[in-house]
């Protein structure tokens, strides 16, 4: 396969997924419809969305790892390769043995309580890359990972198990394991949702710092848009199941962005912003199912027209690096 | 004449421990020489992040935990002095609202009867007619519909059940009302919705507010003094603009640089 | 509240179980005036009578007729299980509930009691009542009431003091709402699906146990319809009338089945563990 290695690598999507939709095998509805988007090599990208909003299926069914639902249309390729609709999940799951890494929400669901951490690191290294080295060596590859990933005393935390430790180490220990098989994209699922601020911060510049140094794409999903705009490079906005847009992050709050995009950010509290500054969106968040007829966010939106309801989503099926699903143009480049 | 100088709420040196017991270990924080006073109409805030002893606290000024050491007086009065019917009568003065608006409602009752809970108990005054009338009219100040009231928990989103607890909790007409992270289970568009409705009832209602958050924005935008609080103990108190933006404590300003 | 009832059978063995249940409650409440004969008076002349179009089951070894005996029996089985039922879940909730709110040492005691009382096995228990008070179906009522009292006893505990764990309950102290408003508006409502999850299940056990400690000599005593009795009765004429001891069998296993299989669905349907999110 070396040879057919591209030769402008960097300009290649990594991970690219065109007009994917998700739907569940029960009552086969389409949860999350026609979303296209691409990751570059070493980009960090982010997705947020709201309790509902289908992030976390979207995610979890492109890496297969969502018994309930399945890839109902679209394409998808990683690495150049491109993965066969039929039978997705099996394929999704081989790549996340060794090209793709995934940390979980949970730290404490995630690890095997009854096994040493040591035993679970040097398994994720053993399954991504055999037995190359010998007991001896892995062991030593495992502890400078554990250390890499700042686990103090790593020789000694080798031998212990999961709940000698807090959340935020178990997380760590999670990490590790993804990174042992020295995977090309990262995918992290609310990976600090159960953390205090502190920890939190430092998990995810441990995320962001092994991007940096070891040429390992991110993808970052969180409900808390201003997190994403802090830490990653793009940001995915999902709303009731539609990509609404992919904007820069230096774009929020500085330019036009999507009328959601902008709402979001209006009603979160940050350090700059005073009382006044907070604008809370009207109504409820719409679950994911909404199709794409229509827009999600029209019932709330408050530059909303009749058109809103009627017209049929814009896609972003040209694959830009930012887009704008407002069917009013908003925030479109 | 109680004067204006006596703070409504005033622990003085409160600490408390957990009883520890054979296999079960307790992650949260015992007190510590818990020092805190809170005037009328403030909005005082306590910050800390999960075991911090935060919650404790606002389980303490509620008077749902007892404590071992120190002393709690409420408007002047230490209230292990109460008597029975100060006791009852301190429930109309101070209300909570907390974080989980799934379970802080009984699943068994209708929201009109979980609002009416309150005018039974402490408005005797009242007939029937008359807590129906009120009750109708504190669903509609939280932002429900008039239909609202014949529905079940269930039946309502986050957002809603939360809005039905502070009508829950205001119906008594409290002086105090302590905001246990009222906000961390909610989406980020309901939160600001609820923020609003918080702001809305402060200057509405001249409440006193004890805001338990571990969301340094969220302390920041609403409370005018502060807490800060880091494993059983408070590391630092001031005014909200002050501490959050020149922290003098060490955790207080390894925090702030945490936050996003 | 009746549609959210309706929507509980899911399969047909459900919906004629729970005809069969309501049928059976409608015979054992008005068959005493519908008995075609007297269930006790003997006629030897009459006596092992194979079912006709005039004794529709048959008659008994005493020329009984069987149909009136069995629906006599309804009302004698049924109303000792609900005596039973009744009795066992007053006196069980009451010390369950009672201790989840005492707490402490209290608790722990009166647990510990139930947990020893569990470990007496009810036959032998009612054997004991027997030989004390005399070998009668009210023997049989008092030693089941006596043994079957702590799985109630345990049960409300348990789903009490989860219920007193919840934050509602957090918020009603912080009304002040009194101790029996408490019991009466907050855990009775929200322990009901529970309970009565656990009562359909032991009305079937109930029943059994009444026949069976009947069949074996300790509970209704040969001339009253109890269906255990009966079929204690019948059997030694297996051979040249099987109908004395299938009528009364059959019965047994339909309304055992019928309240077991209507115990399921209720857990089903109503455990919260078992639905919702």
């Amino acid at each position: 396969m070396a040879s057919l290695a591209p030769t402008n690598a960097d300009d290649r999507p990594l991970l690219e997924i065109r007009d994917v939709s998700v739907a569940l095998r029960n009552g086969n509805r389409t949860m999350v419809a026609g979303v296209s988007l691409s990751v570059r090599p070493r980009e960090v990208f982010g997705i947020v969305g709201e309790s509902g909003s289908g992030k976390t299926l979207l995610t979890r069914t492109l890496l297969g790892l969502q018994d309930d639902a399945y890839v109902a249309g679209g394409s998808v390729r990683f690495n150049g390769q491109s993965l066969p609709i039929d039978g997705y999940g099996t394929q999704a799951r081989k790549l996340l043995g060794h090209s793709i890494g995934f940390v979980p929400q949970d730290p404490f669901a995630s690890l095997n309580p009854s096994m040493r951490i040591g035993k679970q690191i040097t398994e994720a290294i053993y399954l991504a890359k055999g037995w190359p080295m010998g007991a001896e060596r892995t062991r030593d590859a495992a502890i400078s990972l554990m250390a890499e990933v700042g686990i103090p005393e790593p020789a000694l935390a080798f031998n212990q198990f999961p709940d000698q430790f807090s959340g935020g180490m178990r997380q760590r220990m999670v990490f590790a394991i993804a990174l042992a098989q020295d995977p090309k994209l990262l995918v992290a699922d609310e990976p600090t949702t159960a953390l205090d601020a502190i920890t939190q911060r430092r998990v995810i510049e441990l995320i962001l710092d092994r991007s940096r140094k070891h040429d390992l794409a991110v993808i970052l999903i969180s409900h808390n848009l201003e997190l994403l705009r802090q830490s990653v490079g793009r940001i995915a906005v999902l709303y009731g199941g539609q990509l609404l847009n992919i904007v820069a992050s230096s774009d929020i709050g500085h330019r036009m962005v999507h009328p959601y995009t902008e709402a979001l950010f209006d009603c979160i509290p940050t350090r700059e912003k005073t009382l006044a500054d907070i604008r809370s969106i009207p109504g409820e968040p719409v679950g994911a199912g909404f199709g794409l007829r229509g827009c999600a966010f029209a019932s709330r939106c408050p530059y909303v027209v009749t058109a809103c309801t009627t017209a049929d989503l814009p896609r972003n099926s040209a694959m830009a690096p930012s887009f704008s699903a407002c069917i009013l143009g908003r925030g479109a480049s | 004449m109680a004067g204006v100088d006596i703070p409504m709420v005033e622990l003085r040196g409160v600490a408390k421990s957990f009883a520890r017991r054979l296999f079960v270990q307790n992650r949260s924080f015992a007190l510590r020489d818990i020092n805190i006073a809170i005037g009328r109409g403030e909005v005082v805030g306590i910050l800390g992040e999960s075991g911090s002893g935060k919650s404790t606290v606002a389980n303490i000024i509620t008077c749902l935990t007892g404590y071992d050491g120190g002393t709690y007086r409420f408007k002047g009065r230490d209230i292990a002095a109460y008597t029975r019917k100060e006791r009852f009568a301190f429930k109309s003065d101070v209300q909570i609202v907390f974080q989980d608006p799934y379970g802080s409602l009984n699943p068994r009752a209708t929201v009109r009867g979980s609002v009416m809970e309150s005018l039974l108990l402490h408005r005797r005054d009242l007939g029937r007619a008359q807590r129906i009338e009120r009750a109708n009219a504190l669903l509609e100040e939280v932002g429900l519909s008039a239909d609202a009231g014949e529905r079940y928990p269930h039946e309502f989103s986050g957002g809603q059940r939360q809005r039905i607890a502070i009508a829950r909790a205001i119906a008594v007409e409290p002086e105090l009302l302590v905001l246990d992270e009222p906000l961390s289970s909610l989406d980020v568009s309901i939160q600001a919705q609820i923020l609003e409705l918080f702001v809305r009832m402060i200057r509405e209602r001249g409440l006193t507010i004890v805001f338990i958050s571990h969301d340094v924005n969220v302390v920041r935008l609403l409370c005018d003094r502060v807490y800060v609080m880091n494993q059983g103990a408070v590391v630092e108190e001031g005014f909200a603009r002050d501490v959050l933006s020149h922290p003098q404590n060490e955790y207080t300003a390894r925090l702030l640089d945490a936050v996003y | 509240m009746i549609k959210r009832w309706w929507s509980f059978p899911k399969t047909n063995v459900e919906r004629t179980a729970i005809v069969l249940g309501c049928l059976i409650l409608l015979l054992a409440l008005v068959g005493a005036f519908l008995v075609p004969f007297d269930p006790m008076k003997i006629d030897f002349r009459a006596k092992l009578q194979a079912p006709s179009l005039v004794h529709w089951l048959g008659t008994d070894g005493s020329g009984r007729d069987v149909l009136s005996r069995l629906l006599y029996g309804a009302q004698l089985t049924l109303a000792s299980t609900f005596a039973v039922i009744i009795v066992v879940v007053t006196i069980g909730c009451t010390i369950g509930i009672a201790s989840a709110f005492i707490g402490g040492a209290v608790d722990n005691m009166l647990m510990r009691l139930a947990d020893i009382w569990l470990g007496f096995p009810p036959l032998i228990l009612a054997l004991g009542f027997a030989s004390a008070l005399g070998a009668s179906l009210e023997a049989a009522i008092w030693a089941l009431i006596f043994s079957w009292w702590p799985n109630y006893a345990r049960l409300s505990r348990m789903v009490t003091s989860d219920i007193l764990s919840q934050k509602f309950i957090a918020s009603a102290d912080a009304l002040g709402v009194p101790t029996h408003r408490k019991v009466l508006h907050y855990v009775i409502p929200n322990a009901m699906d529970v309970m009565l999850i656990q009562i359909a299940l032991d009305i079937s056990a109930v029943m059994l146990a009444i026949s069976g400690l009947s069949f074996i000599g300790v509970g209704a005593q040969i001339p009253a319809p109890e269906w255990g009795a009966m079929i204690a009765d019948g059997r030694s004429y297996v051979s040249n009338g099987w109908w004395i001891v299938l009528a009364p069998g059959l019965a047994i296993f339909i309304t055992a089945v019928s309240f077991n299989v209507i115990g399921d669905m209720l857990r089903r349907e109503l455990d919260p563990t078992s639905r919702r999110r």
